[in-house]
């Protein structure tokens, strides 16, 4: 047997020259098109940038208890959000601690569209007893493409007679690309301008072929996961099973986040009626968080003078690296970076990390290990506030 | 809506014998209670099961009568003959003999040992359930104080109880005795009100459960009258043919739902089964816990009714499962979702008609009642059986749903995740077929937590 | 035989469990004994040449619960064992359609998901929950029981950390342990799944080695003894024996060897000599007499207390609860040489699947009527089995070309409704073969020679009492401080110096070697 292919895959696969794929979600999708990345993360910050994000969970609820059932589920206030509207939230157990994080798109009254990076379908039915709502997973027949960059908004513009530039941040509209409906949602992964386009997987590769050919003037580039890594550190965005665990899957009380651990106090509308992990999260607001996701960016000198040590310009890491990395202060852990890499953007060797209490605090020195020439060393850095790329172009 | 005040301090939702006896215990705390009842006309049925000294003497029951007959079982034997097994021991070992020896030299013994099983099972059934979880000294002192009593016991005691158990009833008395019919009156004790035939482990729990409050050498429950003295008992507000809900906000009761209506109160108490109360709140409780009520395991398979013979039986009690076999059997049908070909059925002679119990029925039709009939041999006509309703203990008692997994794991002590809301019925520790025990419990836990 | 008079232990029984008692007691500098009374070692653990050039792992068949520690205590790889992963499961349905269970997660999620999207999300929360329990049980499959009758401050210290422990587990955890240890599998399965055949393959796994249906009371435990393989980092540990479980058993008399142990095979041991209350030697049948400090029996608790020695040397209460200890074999084994593999309707062809397992568990109703069967003494008609290919993980186990097949069936009752004889042995396997038919046409006949083995047979052959293949069934009130007895869970007997050591002790069951080990542990401990 081999792997699921997404809606695009025919497309996909005749783009890949090193045959680099990796499994998402029992999908197989592209991890670079070209034999390097490197191209496809610039195309993300300086043109346009074509991802296939079919592989993501899709749920659709509706019914006269939809907005309730969310609201029971998630953190944020569903009930308030207008339609055409797009949230981003976590969703956490009756502890507080996070299940999982994905979007609610208001598509009508009574009628939502929820991705997730995790099948939810057996917690949203647990949590739907009782209430009049329909909930049905669209994984398989919903294809999803992120188009993400300063010339998203022109190139998709091209593509469709609806104007996007009313179209605000998390918000969307229906669409038409080349006779195919759509749903556009000013949405994405990267912290740029982008958009996410959900379609019916029947008509998966006429819309691929529309963007390409009206996106080629704009260099739209078809980019795979470990470009959009980069760029999603950059942007300080959580992944779910790197930088977090879902409550769902930890082994042990330690490795689950509550959403005011993983900086998404935001998302947290305490105001609202009962929602799962209500309580907790209340008393922890209260009590304040136990630790803080934050940004770390590693001292460049530093960093050059423990390889000059050993006779060695600094060595850095060509891909986004996912693993536990100890962080210092004073000579005593205070925590741990999930995700780190070069970024070619900034010029700054960046992490994301957790940090005990007051750590957390931008501009706190701390150090991060790092392994010069197989020996352990440590290398200084700074706590920085996320996101640590954030253009106007987003939003404006 | 309009929110009715309710001027008392607490509802008590259900007038069975456990809703009343909570009832009186709040009232004699100095609570203003009302009790509401669905049923429109009392249940003059007498109540199975043993009612605990401790309720007699702390409500000041006068008139309480707790009877048992003698013999209190009766089987028929092939030849026209019967087995009639008595109060006296003695006398039920010579009645035995003449099926076996081996069997009649057991008997003593057997009686004894599971008395003393049985006595174990009163002593934590007139207090909440252990709380296996806690780390408070004060239960732990309570949970070692219960297992020194059992040690007390002596040391077969304990073997007795970690062994048996677990065990099937078959297994049980397939290693005490031969006799088919002897096995058969007892087994059927094991597999009462449960889906599950005498081979299935925890119906030697099942059977020991209806030992309790009875005599050595008798193995099944008394009778009372505990449920008519309650009602007559002055003391608190009963009102018959309102079916009221639970009313809560944000996880907190506010009082009960009847018809349109909202009764506020700050006190609810319900000896409803577990799921008909939270039905309605689910939308305030957590998802696991609503999966857990769902999951409680009630599947009823008993069909009560009564018969009205022309002549008064010759017999005080009678039981019809002449053999473990035959109860196996009877519950094959039942694992299907049939009713048994061959049910097992035990009649009680009372006041010149006969109450019925028919084990294993997945409905009650014409053809069940001719079924009855011929065993017990009478006319059709003079055998009235009820339509099977919901689970009589509001929960079988399974190994898995007993002391602090009653009614769901984590919420054994009549408390329930909404706030002001506590059970008090057989859905609760000790379960059924006790009459009053969680009633009392349930209200000895409020008054501690409401005071 | 230069072999001394005198030894420090006498192992009666080379099963596996005795040879590993042997193998640690030996490798503790003792002067050990095994005296097996076949022509081989490894008891029912053990693999034959039925037909030429076809091998046959006679009764077990596959391995995933040996302990981790025993295999690096004893070196077993040094002396031949490997252990090959047992990749999949499938499950014919009657309707022609299946259910696997593959290797791989994002394969197995697909395929469940095919048969219910819920399901397929829960499997993974169960799959969760039941690491955990195996996780939370194997401490306990690691220790020597405490009595709870004594009043030894030791045993009760030794019960407050059992009780410590588990209240460590947290409620939610403490909880599903006590479903665990009493529901039935299927009643447990209820609480997660809704896919019947998924539910009927998972609980088939709750009565392997029981006189117990799906819906019995009791037998999610055993679903909990079957997951214990997973653990220890080796996931998927559900395996073969590369040249069958008779090689774990070889394997482990070659390290007890290794460390000087003696190995005497068609030793068959009369009686254990006994004198004043003490167990000093065995006679043996050819009443050659053997003396040790102490004589370890690795058969299962009747024989080992109502054959070797005598009731006047045992107290009266023991006597009777080892009388009362259930082993009611309920599974035969039919193994086959074939000319050729069959190939399944549902999954048609030759393929990976035939490297993996067939269960034939269609649906709850089917296993549950299978034991309806066997509840009043007869052989399912249509019986649960599990089958695999072993020369397709092993080809040395047939000639290049052919295959054996090995098929596990429940239930075939020990005490059948007027015996087994010859005739109703070929009848039970007629239905074995028929049944497989249903679901492979043409299997038939690529069949070269048939071998059927009824717990008659098993009895006969290894000795097992009623040919019960964990020396007594695994039901809740056998287990932990109650196998076999109450108060002699401690691999200790009334009679001084000697020790039981088979899988009728605690934890018992499975080729797991535990038994073996803690009672090797507990004599060294005795100061023997």
């Amino acid at each position: 047997m081999t792997l699921r292919q997404t809606p695009f895959h025919q497309r996909t696969a005749a783009l890949s020259e090193g045959h680099a794929w990796r499994r998402w979600a029992g999908y197989v999708v592209a991890s670079a098109y070209e034999l390097s990345h490197d191209r496809e993360y610039h195309a993300i910050r300086s043109s346009a940038a074509l991802f296939d994000v079919s592989p993501l969970y899709k749920y659709m609820i509706t019914g006269r208890d939809a907005a309730r059932l969310l609201d029971r589920i998630v953190t944020r206030d569903v009930g308030k959000a207008k339609v055409g509207q797009v949230l981003y939230t976590p969703w956490c157990d009756p502890e507080g601690k996070v299940i999982d994080d994905g979007t609610i798109s208001v598509l009508a009254d009574g009628r939502y569209r929820m991705t997730a990076a995790d099948p939810n379908l057996r917690w949203l039915h647990l949590n739907a007893a009782g209430l009049d709502v329909k909930v049905e997973e669209v994984s398989e027949q919903t294809a999803a493409l992120s188009l993400q960059g300063p010339n998203a908004r022109a190139i998709l513009q091209n593509a469709t007679q609806q104007d996007l530039a009313s179209l605000k941040y998390f918000h969307l509209t229906d669409a038409k690309i080349r006779g195919t409906p759509v749903t556009i949602s000013r949405t994405g992964y990267t912290g740029d301008l982008g958009y996410e386009i959900w379609l019916d997987a029947a008509q998966a590769l006429p819309v691929w072929d529309a963007l390409i050919e009206t996106g080629t003037p704009h260099g739209i580039t078809p980019a795979g996961m470990l470009a959009l890594d980069v760029a999603r550190i950059e942007a300080g965005l959580l992944l779910i099973e790197v930088d977090y665990f879902s409550s769902k899957h930890a082994l042990i009380e330690a490795q689950k986040s509550s959403p005011f651990e993983l900086g998404l106090g935001w998302t947290v509308a305490l105001g609202k009626d009962a929602f799962n992990g209500k309580p907790a999260l209340v008393e922890e607001k209260a009590r304040g968080p136990a630790w803080q996701f934050t940004g770390i960016a590693v001292d460049w000198d530093s960093l050059e003078r423990l390889y000059a040590a050993v006779g060695l310009p600094p060595r850095l890491p060509t891909q986004a690296w996912r693993t536990s990395v100890p962080i210092s202060s004073g000579g005593r852990q205070v925590g741990y970076a999930t995700s780190g890499g070069w970024s070619p953007l900034l010029k700054q060797y960046i992490a994301l990390a957790h940090l005990e209490g007051t750590f957390g605090t931008p501009g706190t020195a701390v150090e991060m290990e790092i392994t010069v020439e197989h020996h352990r060393k440590r290398a200084a850095a700074r706590v920085t506030k996320l996101p640590f790329f954030n253009p106007d172009r987003k939003r404006a | 809506m309009s929110a009715a005040r309710w001027g008392g301090d607490a509802i008590v939702i259900g007038a069975d014998v456990n809703g009343l006896v909570a009832a009186h215990y709040l009232a004699r705390a100095g609570r203003r209670v009302l009790v509401l009842e669905a049923g429109q006309k009392a249940d003059t049925r007498p109540d199975s099961g043993w009612v605990p000294p401790q309720l007699v003497r702390e409500l000041g029951l006068t008139g309480v009568r707790i009877e048992q007959p003698d013999p209190w079982i009766s089987a028929p034997l092939d030849g026209g003959e019967r087995l009639d097994l008595s109060r006296d021991v003695a006398k039920s070992a010579l009645a035995i003999r003449r099926l076996s020896n081996a069997d009649a030299a057991k008997w003593p013994e057997f009686c004894t040992r599971m008395r003393r099983l049985a006595s174990v099972l009163e002593a934590l059934y007139v207090q909440p359930a252990p709380d296996v979880e806690t780390r408070e000294i004060g239960e732990l002192l309570r949970m070692a104080s219960l297992g020194l009593r059992v040690r007390r016991l002596g040391k077969q005691t304990v073997i007795d109880l970690l062994r048996i158990l677990p065990m099937s009833i078959a297994e049980l008395l397939d290693d005490w005795f031969e006799n088919d019919t002897l096995k058969g009156i007892l087994g059927a004790a094991g597999v009462w009100h449960l889906r599950q035939g005498p081979r299935a482990g925890g119906t030697a729990f099942n059977f020991l459960h209806h030992h309790v409050g009875s005599a050595a050498g008798v193995f099944r429950p008394p009778r009372s009258n505990i449920s008519q003295i309650l009602t007559a008992l002055p003391g608190v507000e009963l009102r018959r043919g309102v079916t009221a809900t639970v009313a809560a906000t944000s996880g907190r009761a506010t009082g009960v739902r009847v018809g349109g209506e909202e009764l506020s109160t700050p006190l609810v108490v319900s000896s409803l089964d577990p799921w008909t109360t939270f039905e309605p709140l689910q939308a305030q409780l957590d998802a696991e816990f609503v999966r857990a009520v769902r999951n409680i395991k009630s599947r009823s398979i008993v069909v009560r009714g009564t018969a009205t013979p022309a002549r008064p039986a010759d017999y005080t009690a009678l039981c019809v499962a002449p053999s473990l076999d035959h109860l196996e059997r009877a519950h094959d049908d039942a694992k299907y979702g049939r009713t048994s070909a061959r049910p097992y059925v035990e009649a009680v002679a009372a006041d010149g008609r006969l109450d019925l119990h028919v084990q294993y029925a997945a409905a009650t039709d014409a053809n069940l009642v001719e079924k009855v009939a011929a065993v017990l041999g009478l006319p059709a006509g003079q055998v009235r059986l009820e339509a099977p309703g919901g689970h009589l203990y509001h929960g079988e008692l399974t190994l898995d749903q007993i002391l602090f997994m009653r009614p769901v794991p984590g919420w054994s002590r009549y408390r329930t995740p909404i706030a002001g809301l506590y059970l008090c019925g057989p859905g609760t520790h000790p379960g059924g077929g006790i009459a009053g025990a969680a009633g009392r419990n349930a209200a000895r836990v409020i008054l501690k937590e409401t005071s | 035989m230069a072999s001394p008079r005198t030894y420090d232990a006498i192992i009666i029984g080379g099963g596996h469990n005795g040879l590993v008692t042997a193998a640690y007691l030996a490798r503790a500098g003792k002067k050990v004994v095994v005296l097996e009374k076949r022509p081989r070692v490894g008891g029912a653990a053990v693999t034959e040449e039925v037909f030429p050039g076809f091998k046959f792992t006679m009764f077990s068949y596959v391995v995933s619960l040996l302990r981790p520690e025993i295999i690096r205590d004893l070196d077993l790889p040094r002396h031949g064992l490997h252990v090959l992963p047992l990749e999949s499961t499938v499950t014919p349905m009657e309707n022609g359609d299946y259910l696997a269970a593959w290797g791989d997660h994002d394969e197995t999620r697909r395929e469940l998901y095919r048969h219910s999207p819920r399901d397929a999300e829960a499997y993974d929360e169960y799959g969760r929950l039941m690491h955990f329990m195996a996780q939370a049980v194997k401490p306990i499959l690691a220790m020597v029981p405490p009595d709870p009758t004594s009043f030894d401050p030791r045993d009760l210290f030794a019960l407050l950390r059992l009780g410590k422990h588990f209240r460590g587990l947290g409620a939610e955890r403490l909880h599903a342990l006590f479903k665990l240890m009493t529901m039935s599998s299927a009643d447990f399965l209820d609480e997660w799944f809704e896919t019947d055949v998924l539910k009927a393959t998972k609980s088939a796994s709750g009565i392997i080695g029981t006189f117990l249906g799906p819906r019995s009371p009791g037998t999610a435990y055993v679903l909990l003894h079957h997951y214990m393989g997973e653990l220890d980092g080796v996931f998927r540990a559900w395996g073969f024996a590369k040249g069958g479980t008779g090689a774990v058993s070889e394997s482990i008399a070659s390290a007890a060897r290794g460390f000087g142990a003696e190995i005497r095979c068609d030793a068959p041991v009369a009686r254990v000599l006994v004198k004043g209350g003490r167990a000093t030697g065995v006679a043996l049948e050819n009443g050659d007499e053997i003396s040790a400090k102490v004589v370890v029996s690795g058969l299962d608790p009747r024989r080992t207390f109502l054959g070797l020695v005598e009731e006047k040397d045992l107290p009266g209460e023991f006597v009777a609860d080892i009388k009362r200890f259930k082993f009611r074999g309920s599974s035969g084994k039919v193994n086959l040489a074939l000319d050729a593999l069959p190939s399944f309707t549902c999954m048609p062809g030759i393929g990976r699947q035939h490297r993996g397992a067939f269960s034939i568990s269609p649906s709850l109703e089917y296993v549950e009527r299978a034991y309806d069967d066997a509840k009043y003494g007869e052989f399912s008609r249509r019986p649960y089995m599990d089958i695999v290919f072993p020369s397709m993980i092993d080809p040395g186990m047939a000639p290049p070309g052919k295959h054996v097949m090995s098929i596990f069936v429940q239930y075939a009752p020990y005490n059948l409704n007027g015996g087994w004889t010859d005739a109703k042995r070929e009848a039970f396997g007629d239905a074995v073969v028929n049944t497989v038919e249903g679901f492979a046409p043409g299997f038939k006949s690529h069949i070269l020679h048939r071998q059927v083995i009824t717990p008659l047979d098993i009895e006969r052959i290894t000795g097992l009492s009623e040919g019960n293949i964990f020396q007594g069934e695994l039901a809740l009130h056998q287990l932990f401080f109650m196998r076999p007895a109450a108060g002699w869970a401690k691999f200790r007997t009334p009679v001084r110096a000697y020790y039981q050591c088979g899988a009728g002790t605690h934890p018992g069951g499975g080729i797991m070697g535990a038994s073996g080990r803690l009672a090797a542990l507990a004599i060294l401990g005795d100061g023997a």
